[in-house]
């Protein structure tokens, strides 16, 4: 299966001279584990804010997230695969990276991501088709 | 296996479970037709989609005719004319569906995230004939059905963004604000109905068991 049909396009962005509590407040908001931050100048410089970044780089610390800017701790650059990409290669990717997420491009630009539970199900629905291949 | 007994023996049987299969079938066809049309925006493959499910009702006609005509035990008799009837229906709400393209442009807001829409109540339709093949030669449906309801969660995932987004879309009047709901409520419906027929499937399964 392409990661396209399965990718989840619910993807929120920030600026990166935003602030982090600005992100939590989103994220927590739209029920999202993650937000693309936009840098300043070149189109397609994109980095990624997850909860476990704001965790344990800001709050674990006692730091105050009004006074650091998203920039900071977003981590650079994002992950990217192709929107035609098998989902075994996706998983093959993100095993490799160890990470949790991966985002689709195209052209440069972010069109979807797809998250460990896609994966998950996107084996399931292949499993289920057997050789019904789509 | 008595489920494969229940399905295989008998000239009358063959036909009917022949013919359901077909109307699933023509449910994918038309489905996929639909999504084409949405994804290249050409309205004249909506026709086909009208006259594939003016063929569908036919062959339900056929179907249930032939059940009542002594296809198959009493007792498992109303259960599969209710799966027909599910299928039918899809096939109602995406024929008024893809009538309202005929009138109306969709937005290229929405056009994107519509076509995957469309695209996944393909893949539903196409697992639901999947699904009803493995219960003819007594399979398990356990992952068929579970494939058919991760399709379906996916789906309602996306609803709420069109519908997020549509909230963007200007609209000219009251009739034309309706016949976008009406076609985003029908596009992201398609796939309720299609659980509804596995969930059905699932419940013939376990009652020939």
């Amino acid at each position: 299966m392409k990661v396209h049909e399965f990718m989840t396009t619910k993807i929120e962005f920030i600026d990166a001279s935003k602030t982090v509590y600005d992100a939590v407040e989103r994220m927590v908001d739209r029920r999202i584990r993650s937000v693309v931050v936009r840098f300043p100048g070149k189109e397609g410089d994109y980095g990624v804010l997850t909860t476990r970044d704001i965790v344990f780089k800001v709050l674990a610390k006692g730091t105050n997230p009004k006074k650091v800017k998203v920039s900071e701790i977003a981590s650079k650059p994002v992950a990217c695969i192709d929107k035609d990409m098998d989902f075994d290669d996706a998983a093959t990717a993100m095993e490799r990276s160890n990470i949790a997420r991966l985002f689709v491009c195209d052209e440069g630009k972010i069109i979807g991501l797809i998250s460990l539970l896609d994966v998950m199900a996107a084996e399931l629905v292949t499993r289920a088709r057997g050789n019904h291949v789509s | 296996m008595f489920l494969e007994k229940i399905f295989s023996h008998g000239k009358k049987e063959r036909q009917v479970t022949e013919d359901i299969e077909r109307h699933i079938q023509l449910l994918c066809t038309a489905c996929e037709i639909f999504k084409n049309s949405l994804e290249r925006n050409d309205r004249n493959l909506i026709w086909e989609v009208i006259e594939l499910e003016r063929d569908a009702d036919a062959v339900r006609r056929d179907v249930i005719s032939h059940i009542y005509e002594g296809a198959f035990l009493p007792y498992i008799r109303p259960d599969l004319c209710k799966f027909v009837e599910i299928v039918d229906e899809v096939f109602d709400v995406l024929k008024d569906t893809a009538q309202y393209c005929l009138d109306y442009e969709l937005p290229e807001l929405l056009r994107e995230e519509s076509t995957r829409v469309a695209l996944l109540n393909f893949r539903m339709c196409e697992m639901l004939l999947i699904s009803f093949e493995a219960m003819l030669k007594g399979a398990d449906l356990r992952e068929k059905i579970l494939g058919i309801r991760i399709y379906e969660k996916k789906i309602d995932d996306i609803k709420l963004i069109l519908f997020k987004d549509a909230e963007r879309v200007p609209v000219a009047d009251f009739w034309a604000g309706k016949i976008l709901s009406d076609l985003l409520t029908g596009l992201t419906g398609i796939s309720d109905i299609i659980e509804d027929a596995s969930d059905h499937l699932q419940i013939i399964n376990v009652g020939t068991r």
